[in-house]
């Protein structure tokens, strides 16, 4: 009834964290933006910045490929795998048609392709079959990795140069990372506003109620996988890209740090509420406290250990901003 | 215009038989009311011709001809719209995406029409506007709103489908009268302009004042229809009980008040939505809060319950100060409340019965083995002392009625008996027999010395059980009814006059 708490006490912070729920991890960004160039004042040059962006560039297209999934309560732990599958194919696809610029679009049409199908399994097992979403999508991932390890068994094949030296390169003086970072952005502002993308947020607040309003709640959740596959697909792109070879177990470790950079990012796991954005914005803050670590001069062996404490600090920090706002 | 018929509806859930044979004939231009107590099958019986639950045998006509309803999908484009009891909202999102969700309008085919959307939603929800209440608009997320609240969206909701043929199942559980009114008045409009529309209610008065038809189930099948005008209140509670004597809780003359030592006193307490509440409910009493809704009867009594912040004032519970900082501690210092919202406050859904009658004798005694043989020897006698049906003590708690739920939510307090029992809206959405049977043992609890606080949102309710009737208007007690001023009259005025 009258829970006066919930109703009053809209401070002008907690409106704009409900009009922009990635606002905490806004700030967070800009605190590490900050910490890094007392560290190094070089890591705020032009090109410092170009170096993260195409670094972690993959890990925002994986951010957010698994936002769509999160958006309809559903996970996907096999986004990994995809792109690990996806980075083998366009390689030796690549290598087989002849390594022209003809066959590089050719192998990434195709790559793409192969993640759209993954995608489709997996929102054919997840929705479709009623499985449990962690459990089917662990499954699938080993079995994708195990069909990247039959496409090619060892690391090293190398891509052609025309492809890693556009991903690398500049046009007009920007760096193509820019160019591919600004079509995303678009791209990412025309799904927003697509019906759709209401439909999955409804399905991921209540699975019972979209459905009773008539909502095809299976085929949105399979359309959330097919969005995963797709997305997958081009962070495996922007990896091939950055490290110019092919890798069967490239994307294996991406998949948990893609499901923190969508919570970083102020999306609620269990689904129903956030923002693409701050994925993207989860990815980078992920991609900056490796860049600090490394800054402040870490010994080796603690590194991962100082990684995974600045990871929770940055949750907290999240926590804490949206918390105080609302109280 | 659309006639619709069902004929031998048939829904069994394992071996629980939910709707046996259930018959309705809904024509164009009509309410018709469904009555029937909790759990006997009105709601399965809504659900087939939504098209959210699949009937295992029956046939469903509309304008004569026999259709398959398949989905909710199936429903809306036969011109089937519903309002869903438990509400089909998604708490997240706005508004206006909840009422126009199951079409949400869409330009160059795959993007959402805001202006249309805006437009359609501000129409719609500009019908309620000046009974909505505070904080209610098109681009408040639903979770920022009150249960009534969100039961206006979910009628606009079923408004918005602008089908020929609507179903309300309980609309207005959680509204206040001004609400119900309004509500009534779109229903009196629609029922001109031929839609036939099917509306479930507890409330007796609601029932006869805006219903053409009514049609009872008992035990899951049809047993009688008529029109309105052929029968009367106490006719449809003999249908609906059957053989079993009509009850009434109207009709009873609350036992008159033993005085005694005051089990609970308040004195100027304060908090979010209410301030200077101070009254004494004495042993054996049964305190009365009356007044439209949310005016801050449930948060004062979650407060004292711990449940709710309270930044004034003090509470003392059998002449010993007692500001419960959380629930657990209010249980310790021998207080009980029982919430109408049983979702959020009362069961353990899903968990078996047993588990949800014995959590504060657990709490109380500060065990820490469950001996699940002795616990149910302990539960036996409060869930038989109320009445409640059940096949076996480990079936889980939603797989009964709601009537028989708030029963074991209520038999848990009657383990270990408090000293205070606070009562928040206790019956909603509960059939009139097992209110009856609440009311009953309220009342001999009360013989027994124990002290009560009753909130109820049905006036009827309050004023043939509370010895004393205090009315809250706006988040303060504006008027204090006892002895012969507890009359209908008296509470409408003092709950509708300015504070």
């Amino acid at each position: 009834m009258s829970n006066a708490a919930t109703q009053t006490n809209t401070g002008g912070l907690g409106r704009l964290i409900r009009r922009y729920p990635f606002l905490p991890a806004l700030i967070i960004l800009v605190l590490l933006l900050a910490l890094n160039g007392i560290f190094e004042p070089r890591s705020l040059s032009f090109r410092s910045m170009t170096g993260l962006i195409s670094t972690y560039l993959a890990l925002m297209m994986l951010a957010v490929a698994q936002t769509y999934v999160v958006f309809s309560g559903d996970i996907d732990l096999s986004a990994g795998s995809i792109v690990s599958l996806v980075n083998v194919s366009v390689i030796v696809l690549m290598q087989k048609w002849g390594g022209d610029g003809f066959a590089v679009i050719a192998a990434c049409l195709a790559g793409a392709l192969i993640g759209l199908a993954c995608g489709l399994i997996n929102g054919i097992v997840v929705a479709g079959l009623r499985l449990q979403a962690i459990v089917a999508t662990f499954a699938t991932s080993i079995f994708f990795t195990g069909l990247a390890l039959t496409v090619l068994p060892v690391a090293g094949t190398p891509a052609p140069e025309a492809y890693w030296t556009t991903y690398g390169g500049r046009f007009f003086g920007i760096p193509f990372v820019f160019y591919a970072v600004a079509v995303v952005a678009i791209l990412l502002a025309i799904l927003m506003r697509m019906r759709l993308t209401t439909q999955m947020l409804a399905v991921g607040d209540d699975q019972q109620a979209a459905f009773q309003s008539g909502l095809p709640v299976t085929a949105i959740r399979i359309k959330g996988y097919v969005f995963c596959g797709l997305f997958a697909a081009l962070a495996a792109l922007c990896i091939t890209g950055d490290t110019a070879s092919g890798d069967p177990l490239v994307g294996g470790k991406m998949t948990l740090y893609s499901v923190a950079a969508v919570v970083l990012g102020g999306s609620a796991l269990a689904g129903g509420f956030g923002t693409v954005t701050g994925s993207l914005i989860g990815a980078l803050i992920i991609g900056l406290i490796n860049a600090l670590v490394f800054f402040v001069g870490t010994p080796s062996e603690w590194q991962n250990f100082v990684q995974g404490l600045a990871i929770l600090l940055a949750l907290m920090t999240g926590i804490l901003v949206s918390r105080g706002a609302r109280a | 215009m659309s006639e619709l018929i069902v004929r031998g509806a048939r829904k069994a859930y394992g071996a629980t038989v939910a709707l046996s044979r259930g018959d309705l004939h809904l024509k164009p231009g009509e309410v018709h009311v469904l009555i029937g107590s909790n759990g006997s099958g009105k709601s399965t019986l809504c659900k087939i011709v939504a098209g959210s639950v699949k009937p295992d045998a029956g046939e469903v006509l509309l304008d004569g001809k026999p259709v398959t309803i398949d989905g909710p999908r199936a429903a809306r484009a036969l011109g089937i719209g519903i309002f869903y009891q438990e509400l089909s909202l998604a708490a997240r999102r706005t508004v206006a995406e909840n009422i126009l969700l199951p079409a949400m309008p869409v330009k160059g085919g795959i993007f959402v029409d805001r202006t249309e959307l805006e437009e359609r939603t501000a129409r719609i929800i500009a019908e309620f506007q000046d009974v909505a209440g505070e904080g209610f608009a098109a681009d408040v997320t639903v979770d920022r709103l009150r249960a009534d609240q969100r039961q206006l969206v979910e009628i606009m909701k079923a408004l918005a489908s602008e089908a020929p043929i609507l179903i309300f199942d309980e609309p207005t559980s959680a509204l206040d009268r001004a609400q119900v009114d309004r509500f009534f008045e779109i229903l009196s409009r629609l029922k001109q302009e031929g839609r036939a529309m099917v509306f479930i209610s507890h409330r007796m008065d609601e029932i006869f004042s805006i219903g053409d038809r009514v049609t009872v189930i008992r035990d899951g099948a049809t047993v009688a229809s008529s029109t309105i005008a052929e029968t009367n209140a106490d006719e449809v509670i003999r249908q609906m009980v059957g053989e079993r004597e009509a009850l009434s809780a109207e009709s009873k003359p609350p036992v008159p008040a033993t005085a005694g030592e005051p089990k609970l006193s308040v004195t100027n307490l304060n908090g979010a939505g209410f301030r200077d509440v101070s009254f004494t409910v004495g042993k054996g009493e049964i305190l009365g809060f009356g007044g439209l809704h949310g005016q801050g009867q449930s948060s004062v009594l979650r407060a004292i319950f711990g449940a709710l912040p309270h930044n004034a004032g003090t509470i003392e519970v059998g002449g010993k100060a007692c500001a419960a900082r959380t629930p657990a501690e209010a249980i310790r210092n021998g207080i009980a409340y029982v919430s109408g919202d049983r979702g959020r406050d009362g069961t353990l859904t899903g968990r078996p019965i047993l588990e949800n009658v014995t959590p504060i004798h657990f709490l109380r005694n500060r065990l820490h083995l469950a001996r699940t043989g002795a616990l149910a020897t302990l539960a036996d006698a409060p869930l038989k002392a109320l009445k409640t049906k059940f096949q076996d003590i480990g079936q889980p708690v939603n797989s009964l009625s709601g009537g028989n739920q708030q029963k074991v939510v209520i038999a848990r307090w009657l383990i270990d008996r408090p000293a205070l029992l606070l009562l928040d809206d206790p019956t909603k959405g509960i059939d009139l027999a097992a209110k009856s049977d609440l009311f009953q043992l309220i009342r001999s609890l009360a013989a027994e010395g124990m002290g009560i606080v009753l909130y109820s949102s049905e006036d009827a309710e309050l004023l043939a059980n509370a010895d004393r009737i205090l009315v809250f208007n706006s988040g303060v007690v504006t008027r204090e009814l006892q002895g012969d001023d507890r009359t209908r009259y008296n509470l409408y005025h003092a709950a509708y006059e300015a504070a």
